[in-house]
């Protein structure tokens, strides 16, 4: 094997081992949502849940993750909040296209827009 | 030796060192390991509320709070951890002590849900004049459909915020103001940083979902060990 092959072969070796399992790419874009939500748990006040609403919206607008999707459950959370805030018809909207991208949640999703139209 | 081979042999070896975990003990696969896991292949995760077995009473919700992220990024469908538990309140269901070993055949029902993640922390604590956070947490991941469990780790989370520079001619001065900084270095990080770290690191083996590209494909990668204890420079 001459010099050139081995450096190569070398090269190769470390470009695959970082595309494989020495990378982690995230699958979706957050935001600083864990500290928006372990804040608001924390304090439960109107500028921390304002601040978690805002990452919301941001989760769900620009998703630059692997998936290009918005993250499991958020759509739903978003949708709770827009339904206390007395925001009915565009929760039921929000509730429905979690569902719409998660078939997973369609039986919660579904009994919650049950008791929301009640 | 040529300079051309020496580099090639480092770069080989950093990749080596990088990229495999040298282990002497008997592994185990994931495939083997999680085999329950694998014979049902839950698709969605609901979080349970974490059973506090600490008197910081504060540690369940804070706690909570680490899960949800981490099992996203694992590519399973994750319940919507704020809602999910507001209903888990008003329908009394918040202390998971009940369903831990119990029937979960309610949430499958109910909910729709493959599989829940219970915790039970058993650590949350500050040790200002050591200098360091500690969290110890136990991970069970049970099928809401068959009741098996999928997936158990427990893991202690120490974070070592003590200035490390142990310099032996250091005078005693010096040790002292070494201390109150670690000190107000504890005091000014968040107990949260444990409990997060904790958290990543044991998920960390729970094997793909469905949403991730390595779905079904780590069932060859070694199993890391079900209980751990981590120490951190943080």
């Amino acid at each position: 094997m001459t010099r050139r092959a081995i450096i190569w072969l070398s090269l190769a070796a470390l470009a695959v081992c970082m595309l494989s399992s020495c990378s982690s790419q995230s699958l979706y874009t957050w935001y600083g949502y864990d500290d928006a939500f372990y804040d608001n748990m924390k304090k439960q006040s109107k500028k921390s849940s304002e601040k978690l609403t805002d990452t919301y919206r941001l989760l769900i607008d620009d998703q630059k993750g692997t998936r290009r999707a918005v993250p499991p459950g958020i759509y739903a959370e978003y949708a709770y909040v827009l339904y206390k805030g007395g925001k009915t018809e565009e929760a039921i909207e929000m509730f429905r296209k979690e569902a719409e991208i998660y078939p997973e949640s369609a039986k919660f999703i579904e009994r919650i827009i049950q008791n929301i139209e009640k | 030796m040529k300079p051309q081979y020496l580099i090639s042999i480092a770069i080989l070896a950093t990749f080596m060192a990088g990229c495999v975990s040298s282990s002497s003990t008997v592994q185990t696969t994931r495939g083997m390991k999680y085999e329950s896991l694998y014979q049902e292949n839950p698709r969605s995760i609901v979080i349970m509320p974490p059973i506090n077995l600490t008197n910081h009473a504060e540690a369940k919700d804070y706690f909570y709070t680490t899960l949800y992220q981490p099992l996203c990024e694992k590519g399973y469908y994750v319940f919507p951890p704020a809602l999910t538990l507001e209903v888990f309140q008003q329908e009394g269901a918040y202390d998971s002590e009940e369903f831990i070993e119990g029937d979960l055949g309610k949430f499958a029902e109910v909910m729709g849900c493959d599989a829940a993640m219970f915790t039970r922390i058993s650590q949350w604590d500050k040790a200002a004049l050591n200098g360091t956070i500690t969290a110890e947490v136990e991970y069970t991941l049970r099928s809401t459909h068959t009741g098996n469990t999928l997936f158990q780790r427990s893991g202690t989370m120490i974070l070592d915020l003590n200035d490390d520079d142990d310099d032996p001619d250091s005078s005693l001065a010096d040790a002292i103001a070494g201390m109150i900084v670690s000190a107000i270095a504890t005091a000014g990080t968040d107990k949260i940083e444990a409990g997060r770290k904790c958290t990543r690191i044991a998920i960390d083996d729970l094997p793909y979902g469905y949403y991730s590209p390595l779905y079904l494909k780590d069932k060859q990668d070694i199993a890391a060990d079900s209980v751990f204890t981590k120490i951190k420079p943080s």
